[in-house]
């Protein structure tokens, strides 16, 4: 039906895609999969309109199509379904659904809302969502808004004559367990409607779903097969082209964890988030946050960085007691936190790697106060020595880092303002598994030297791999939690059952 | 590697183009007025340029990190009041008693700002209302001419040591101290990283809204001091005397290559770009035109700058 017939395209010098041809059927879901970098995301942007090809063509039912913008895409059936959601929050769900539609709902330049309501009601009964299309998108979930998004892009069925395609571009990034399986089902009956081509990081998730995948790698389509006659291991090494780490996780690097205790809660609570929490995090443990979005895990550990103050309980850190209400007195005692969103919070992407990694501690003179330059400088090369920090210099910008150098840059400034708690949320999203695996091993590092660290992470095989023990939370409490020593490690059904 | 090093270079490029165009205007109008080119007319240029620096630098601590001060020239004109009115009285103790007022009112401007987030332009608006009424008030609306026993104490600002006017040693030693304090201290490089990703800075634990505060009463600190040097060379005081400088001022520090919003810049800069604007505005004297119509020069030229120095893929949508 849609065909991508040796399409190249290539940005300052760098080939991001390389004579690729793709085919996307009727009624069908295409996976497609590689690491960062890999060009999928481009050959997304080119099927949406918001790229041109340099070389090659793209072909609708055999006849070459030209798509100049994202609009002439849409005419031509093709939707996309964002990974950063592009609703726009202060409108309503009926006014998102037909942003830029208005005219078919306009008289005399007013917009008949009860009618585009209705026709926003239609949409939304097609994936099977009860909203009220008067609802303003602020008030929804996460994952009720990506089941909007994708109401939004089943709506171009009524403007275009055209098969629908949905892109949907790593809608499961952001989303949890239960939400991803929601998600899929309604994909699953979408697809005598449309047909989907679906890009994700979790190949469980791609085998789960998808009829055919497209495996990519370097700007070119390495693998191409049925989804039923694959594995995930087949897929990665493909991806990678390397076999992947008998031992992923570094469990046999997983040590017991020291007497001491570093970090205590005792009937933590924030009001509307969660309420009471205990734990103890002793030196050199991993303790490993579940829940599903909205269990109160992210407010917990944003409370630990001092992001939101606790409404009532005690936090001791070193057995003294603390309130913390800006991250700058966290890190006073010794609190470091690794921020999911890395490019705003973890970084500034438009200094040098040496003024980021000395953000949190500058070296300064003790006499005069005066920031050390040449010992600045030094610290930097030291830590990207330590960490192999892959960049052309300690000068370079971070943004000219790719994903997984820039995780270590943030790594690096709190291992050089000697944090000994490190709180990491969701620290390997977005990073390739090569990266993944350098993550894994730098937390291992860490918890040897006795750095204690809380961990959200993105999957429940990573929780289960790296910890040594886990807080399970479902609407804000504690619902259980696990002891995670090597042998003796919880399933993640165990997980689950207490999570929804 | 090869984005990151052409990057730089571009951004050298870009730090160049000030000098070029400082250098550039200078021959010009050489050429035109040889007169111009006398060792007096250049240090008297100099001595002009010292106050519009002294403000234009304070300027460029808010706005390298990211924020804006609006309220330097009525600061500038209370201190001129405070300090003709208070040098007959308590002698070379006005100094540093105008210096202190200049501080403290930068401090509120900063505190109202991050306390209760409200953005910087509308806090330093209001400050600037304030400041400027209290200024009229005090002088109760009249210029204050100061006596025999005050210009005494005001040789410091008028002198000529080595035959060169005092005001530009003042102005160089702000310059370095200004310089010192971006590039060497914890303020400065915590301002430079607010203004070019505060999110992140603040998750790094840095203690934002103190740099901010420090960032506010400098600024109005060196406002009250340009304040003083003014009415030193005029041997007055008037609720009105910086009326006309603020915008000269933002323009200066903008036409240096400091980024409006923030990160990138710095007080070095601001030299060139304060020098600039008083051989613009010196050249427009010579050729002859209106005082007031000058502004209108000043409000293009600021436009211009912001437009070829901004880098729009930082900012999307703009506000």
């Amino acid at each position: 039906m849609l065909a991508v017939e040796h399409v190249s395209k290539a940005f300052a010098g760098v080939q991001a895609l390389d004579d690729v041809n793709v085919e996307i059927g009727a009624n069908e879901v295409v996976g497609l999969v590689g690491e960062n970098g890999a060009g999928k995301s481009t050959l997304m942007r080119i099927l949406a309109g918001v790229y041109s090809p340099d070389r090659g063509s793209l072909k609708l039912d055999g006849a070459q199509v030209l798509l100049k913008s994202p609009r002439e895409a849409n005419l031509n059936g093709i939707g996309i379904v964002f990974q950063e959601q592009s609703l726009l929050l202060n409108l309503t769900v009926g006014e998102n659904i037909y942003l830029g539609q208005e005219a078919e709902f306009t008289r005399l330049g007013l917009v008949n809302r009860r009618r585009m309501n209705a026709a926003a009601r239609r949409q939304l009964a097609k994936v099977e969502v009860d909203i009220d299309p008067d609802t303003r998108t602020s008030e929804l979930s996460f994952a009720a808004r990506q089941m909007v998004e994708l109401a939004k892009a089943l709506a171009l069925e009524e403007r275009t004559e055209k098969h629908l395609i949905i892109l949907l571009d790593e809608p499961t990034s952001v989303l949890e367990q239960r939400d991803i399986e929601i998600l899929f089902a309604r994909v699953r009956a979408l697809k005598r409607r449309a047909s989907f081509v679906f890009v994700s990081h979790r190949l469980d998730e791609i085998l789960a779903l998808s009829d055919r995948i497209y495996v990519m790698k370097d700007g070119r389509v390495v693998g191409h097969m049925e989804a039923g006659s694959t594995t995930v291991p087949q897929l990665h090494q493909m991806m990678v082209g390397r076999d992947r780490h008998a031992e992923y996780y570094r469990e046999s690097r997983q040590g017991p964890p020291r007497e001491e205790i570093v970090m205590e809660a005792r009937d933590l609570s924030v009001t509307g988030a969660y309420r009471k929490v205990d734990f103890v995090l002793h030196r050199g443990e991993v303790l490993g946050i579940a829940g599903v979005v909205g269990s109160g895990r992210e407010e917990l550990t944003r409370t630990l960085f001092g992001f939101v103050p606790q409404s009532s309980g005690t936090l001791l850190i070193d057995g003294h007691e603390v309130r913390l209400t800006v991250p700058s007195q966290a890190a006073d005692h010794g609190v470091g936190y690794i921020p999911r969103e890395r490019r705003t919070e973890g970084l500034v992407l438009s200094l040098p790697l040496a003024v980021n990694v000395t953000l949190s501690k500058l070296p300064t003179s003790r006499i005069t106060g005066a920031i050390r330059l040449s010992r600045e400088i030094q610290l930097a090369k030291s830590w990207v020595d330590k960490l192999h920090i892959r960049t052309p210099g300690v000068e370079a910008l971070c943004l000219n880092l790719s994903g997984g150098n820039q995780q270590k840059v943030v790594l690096a400034k709190w291992m050089n303002a000697r944090a000994h708690i490190l709180i990491l949320d969701h620290p390997t999203r977005g990073l390739d598994v090569g990266a993944k695996e350098e993550v894994y091993e730098l937390i291992r590092d860490l918890s040897e030297e006795g750095v204690s660290i809380i961990l959200t992470a993105d999957t429940l095989e990573e929780t289960i791999g790296l910890c040594h023990s886990i807080l399970v939370m479902r609407d804000g409490k504690v619902t259980a939690r696990f002891d995670a020593s090597p042998g003796r490690k919880p399933s993640q059904v165990d997980l689950i059952q207490h999570m929804v | 590697m090869t984005a990151t090093k052409s990057l730089r270079a571009g951004g050298r490029v870009q730090a160049a183009i000030p000098i070029v165009l400082l250098i550039g205007l200078v021959i010009l109008i050489g050429v035109l007025q040889p007169s111009f080119l006398t060792a007096d007319t250049l240090l008297v240029v100099m001595a002009d340029t010292a106050t519009l620096f002294i403000l234009a630098a304070g300027i460029t601590f808010v706005v390298m990190l990211g924020g804006i001060d609006l309220s330097i020239q009525a600061v500038a004109s209370l201190s001129s009041v405070l300090v003709a009115i208070w040098l007959g009285r308590i002698g070379y103790w006005a100094f540093p008693a105008t210096l202190l007022v200049g501080f403290i009112t930068g401090a509120f401007s900063g505190v109202v700002h991050v306390r209760l987030r409200i953005p910087s332009f509308i806090v330093t608006l209001a400050t600037s209302g304030l400041v400027a009424a209290a200024a009229l008030l005090l002088s109760q609306e009249r210029s204050i001419t100061i006596g025999e026993a005050g210009r005494a104490y005001l040789s410091w600002i008028t002198g000529r040591p080595f035959g060169v006017p005092s005001v530009i040693f003042i102005g160089a030693l702000v310059a370095c101290a200004g310089i010192w304090l971006q590039c060497y201290t914890p303020f400065g490089r915590y301002s430079a990283a607010i203004g070019a990703g505060e999110a992140a800075t603040w998750a790094s634990g840095v203690k934002v809204n103190r740099q901010k505060v420090i960032a506010y009463s400098l600024s109005a600190g060196l406002a009250a001091l340009a304040g003083i040097l003014l009415t030193g060379r005029l041997s007055s005081g008037s609720p009105t005397l910086a009326n006309e400088l603020l915008l000269p001022a933002i323009a200066a520090v903008v036409v240096g290559g400091t980024s409006i919003t923030g990160g990138a810049g710095g007080i070095g800069r601001t030299v060139i770009g304060a020098l600039i604007i008083s051989v613009v505005r010196v050249g427009m004297t010579f050729v002859g035109v209106d005082i007031f119509a000058q502004q209108i020069v000043f409000g293009a030229v600021l436009i211009l700058a912001v437009a070829i120095t901004i880098d729009r893929t930082k900012i999307l949508i703009v506000k």
